[in-house]
């Protein structure tokens, strides 16, 4: 199979075009900080001024993204003729994965955060620099602190089962942030990289800081992906062991499995989380994110039951909808359709972004049903797809 | 439930048509099980003993060319039915299923049957009796041919029609067959198999179909055990999942998941651009390319003349008539994803390099034409996207197949006269199985040698007589 071979086609003028634009976007990041602040409050950004800010941001990255701007001409669409959000082109995911979406110069891009691949196949990338990751994480902490803590307030002993430096990860990346700001001084990592790339858990030292949770009475917080925490769960099943998690103690748990261990439905994991770290399915948080965006959902505001599990939602500042695969148009309502989200934390990326994963619209957010498939039906997959 | 047919005295007046005459005709609720399994084949031998065994070949091509001919007819009950319920049972629309049936049903003929087995046992009637073969000089050796007791096939999802063309083959060998059909895959083999208990109740009885989810060991194990050839389709892990279970008295015939290309020259390009257009578009419609003899791809010889995206647009155009005349089955949320995701990946290429263009039913996924100025093979998602794939000629068309050489069934070969003997040797050293005109694809001869492999004489065991 050859591999793509991306050939940029910007000159000279191209380059000037992206420095003038480079000063806006910088203007815009300050324009959109002050409205990340709002903990909660699902107002805190209204439909007006977010489409205001939608095809303002839209018509910035138009110019400063080359790919971008290639793929609003091919669909012959100009920011002057946009007069909603919902019409801003959304750029197909997989377009992070054979382009560089990015405005920022190669020179000054300062960290790359990589999808993790379920396929082996060429990872998505996001290119940062220090404004990004500014605004990257105002925008991830004040929605994460409403729906991990709920009515309680930070800072918590938090223990994150992955590891702290894995710099191409932006959960890693998430999660030290999180503990900078809202971790108590016990808050550790217990994941490890491992030298080809992947994580593992270091069950043990999970265990010792529930042990000293237990100890002492005081609340923990623990954080990581799915696979970790079925990692974590086995561990116990096979010991025979269940602990019993301090009151106010939370689970924030994210992403699918990608083969890493063995699948556990979602509702199986909560119930054995709940059996097997004492953990109440209500406090119990499902995290969505993805690297190409800057901004996350929750599906719940932990200790708060009346909010039913799975109906994940992002904050204020990022839209999302659920678009028909088939007709490509807004999908029924509670029908099974491909996730779409409009991100204006995305600045120097591309705002509006076409996932691969399967969601349904639900009353307040929306429901993942998990992703697109590339293997050819019934079987008859014969090489990978593109 | 009894399977034990009761099949009148000849003379007696028949019963009705029987709905509830087969295992996959039980109510979704009622479990099979491996006793009710072996019960069953031992009846079918039973049967076969009593009922086909000695029938005339003669007797037997008279019975099918005469369902053939039932089947085309409009007001055949068994036609009516697959085409009312079939869309819903089998997620093709009608006229999807309507011009499948003809297709096959055309071909079901007694001539076309005599053609099979002349050619698979050299002379048409050595499963009647001993006969010398046409060019077998001494006159005083001759040969019979007989098929397995009992015939087990392990049916494939995709499409029914290679099922009842292996039915159709079981029954020439005189075989008692057990059909085991993927599930949700049975609509069409029962229907079929109605229609010949229908026809003919004594061959009925030696038919059974069942339909269960692959890989329930103890109903398979029970009917190998009783079956002496197995006759498996589908992917390689369902071959290789059966055939270590076929015990190693049995014959077992595995068809695997195969792929398919069109290669169009440019010389008949030139010639009828529209025509060889509307012509890839029947075999890309043609059971909404589920089949493994759909194309994949069609590769077109570049240089002088129409272009490639010439060749692409129309294309786009005779599948958008076709879908007007034959739409594309309705698809489930997450086959809808898979070809939106593909979209998405093709149209930002196209956007950034005029090496790639994307054509797709608009407001639908009901086709697409992605064309790439890039010869590497490239396997569709099928239902109807399709590549069209630019090369300098056919050497660089096989290059770019390289990868799927061992898999490839069919090249829909549209060439001049002069051109097509050279270009059908290229193709069938590279290892291609099959070279059919495009827009035939799908409409393979009963003496198709499937996988390149005599269809009825591998089922067969051979009985030489020197006098």
């Amino acid at each position: 199979m050859t591999k793509w071979v991306e050939r940029r086609r910007i000159g000279a003028e191209g380059l000037i075009v992206a420095t003038s634009s480079a000063l806006s976007l910088k203007e815009f990041a300050l324009e959109l900080r002050p409205r990340l602040r709002r903990r909660g409050g699902e107002d805190a950004l209204g439909e007006e001024e977010f489409n205001r800010l939608a095809l303002r941001l839209f018509a910035l990255q138009h110019e400063a993204v080359p790919i971008y701007r290639q793929f609003c001409d091919h669909r012959k669409v100009v920011p002057d003729a946009v007069r909603h959000w919902s019409g801003i082109p959304a750029l197909p995911a997989g377009a992070f994965r054979d382009f560089e979406v990015s405005s920022i110069p190669a020179g000054e891009r300062t960290r790359v955060f990589h999808s993790s691949g379920t396929t082996g196949g060429a990872p998505s990338r996001h290119f940062h620099h220090a404004d990004s990751m500014a605004v990257y994480e105002a925008s991830l902490l004040p929605w994460f602190e409403r729906h991990f803590f709920g009515a309680q307030s930070a800072p918590m002993t938090l223990v994150f089962l992955t590891p702290e430096e894995a710099p191409q990860s932006s959960l890693a990346q998430m999660f030290k942030t999180v503990r900078r700001h809202c971790g108590a001084p016990g808050s550790v990592f217990t994941g490890r990289l491992q030298p080809d790339g992947s994580w593992s858990l270091d069950t043990e030292r999970t265990l010792a800081a529930a042990r000293e949770a237990i100890g002492a009475n005081e609340p923990i917080g623990l954080l990581g992906t799915a696979f970790s925490f079925v990692h974590l769960l086995d561990t116990l099943l096979a010991a025979g062991k269940a602990f019993a998690l301090p009151k106010g103690s939370r689970v924030m748990e994210t992403g699918g499995y990608k083969g890493r261990s063995r699948e556990v439905p979602k509702a199986e994991l909560r119930a054995l989380l709940t059996r097997l770290l004492g953990v109440p399915d209500a406090a119990i948080v499902t995290e969505y994110g993805m690297c190409e965006l800057s901004s996350q959902a929750y599906d719940r505001v932990a200790a708060d039951p009346s909010r039913p599990a799975g109906i994940l939602a992002f904050p204020p500042w990022a839209r999302a909808r659920i678009i028909s695969a088939e007709t490509g148009g807004e999908a029924e309502a509670g029908k099974t359709g491909l996730l779409r989200v409009f991100d204006l934390a995305n600045i120097w990326s591309v705002m509006a972004v076409q996932t691969e994963d399967l969601a349904a619209g639900r009353a307040g957010g929306f429901d993942l049903l998990g992703r697109a498939a590339d293997t050819a039906p019934r079987g008859c997959s014969l090489m990978p797809g593109p | 439930m009894s399977q034990t047919p009761s099949i009148p005295e000849d003379g007696a007046p028949l019963p009705a048509p029987a709905t509830n005459y087969f295992l996959a005709d039980l109510p979704p609720e009622a479990e099979l099980t491996a006793g009710l399994i072996t019960e069953a084949c031992q009846t079918l031998k039973r049967n076969r003993r009593r009922y086909l065994e000695e029938r005339s070949t003669e007797s037997l091509l008279r019975l099918l060319d005469g369902l053939g001919r039932e089947w085309q007819s409009e007001d055949f009950p068994f036609r009516k039915m697959a085409l009312e319920t079939g869309p819903a049972a089998t997620g093709f629309s009608a006229p999807v299923l309507a011009s499948g049936l003809d297709t096959f049903f055309k071909q079901l003929t007694a001539a076309n049957l005599e053609a099979l087995l002349c050619q698979e046992l050299g002379h048409a009637r050595r499963l009647d009796d001993f006969f010398a073969g046409a060019d077998e000089s001494d006159p005083r050796r001759t040969a019979l041919a007989r098929g397995p007791e009992l015939l087990a096939h392990v049916a494939p999802g995709n499409l029914p029609v290679p099922v009842l063309m292996e039915m159709v083959l079981g029954l020439l060998a005189r075989s008692a067959q057990f059909v085991k059909c993927a599930s949700r895959a049975a609509f069409l083999p029962r229907l079929f198999a109605h229609s010949l208990y229908d026809a003919d109740h004594k061959v009925g009885a030696c038919l059974e179909i069942a339909q269960w989810k692959g890989g329930e060991h103890a109903l398979e194990s029970a009917l190998f055990a009783e079956a002496d050839c197995v006759v498996a389709t589908g992917s390689d892990e369902t071959l290789a999942a059966v055939r270590h279970r076929v015990p190693a008295g049995a014959r077992f015939l595995g068809h695997g998941t195969r792929v398919s290309f069109g290669y169009v020259t440019r010389a008949a390009l030139e010639r009828s651009p529209r025509e060889t257009a509307r012509r890839a578009a029947a075999d890309v419609s043609a059971w909404d390319q589920q089949g493994c003899l759909s194309p994949h791809v069609i590769y077109i010889e570049e240089g002088g003349g129409p272009s490639g995206e010439a060749f692409a647009s129309m294309l786009a155009d005779e599948l958008e008539a076709r879908e007007k005349t034959h739409p594309r089955g309705a698809l489930g949320a997450e086959e809808a994803a898979g070809i939106a995701r593909r979209r998405a990946f093709y149209e930002v290429r196209a956007a950034h390099s005029p090496d790639t263009r994307m054509w797709a039913s608009p407001a639908s996924t009901a086709w697409t034409v992605i064309l790439e100025n890039d010869p590497v093979f490239q396997s569709s998602c099928l239902n109807r996207f399709i590549y069209v794939k630019t090369v300098a000629g056919v050497t660089q068309a096989l290059q770019g197949a390289e990868l799927a050489r061992e898999k490839v069934s069919t090249v829909g070969l549209s060439a001049t006269e002069a051109q097509a003997p050279d270009l059908a040797r290229q193709f069938a050293r590279w290892g291609a199985k099959r070279i059919c005109p495009l827009g035939q694809m799908q409409n393979p001869p009963p003496g198709w040698r499937h996988d390149g492999r005599p269809p009825l004489g591998d089922l067969l065991t051979w009985c030489d007589w020197e006098k």
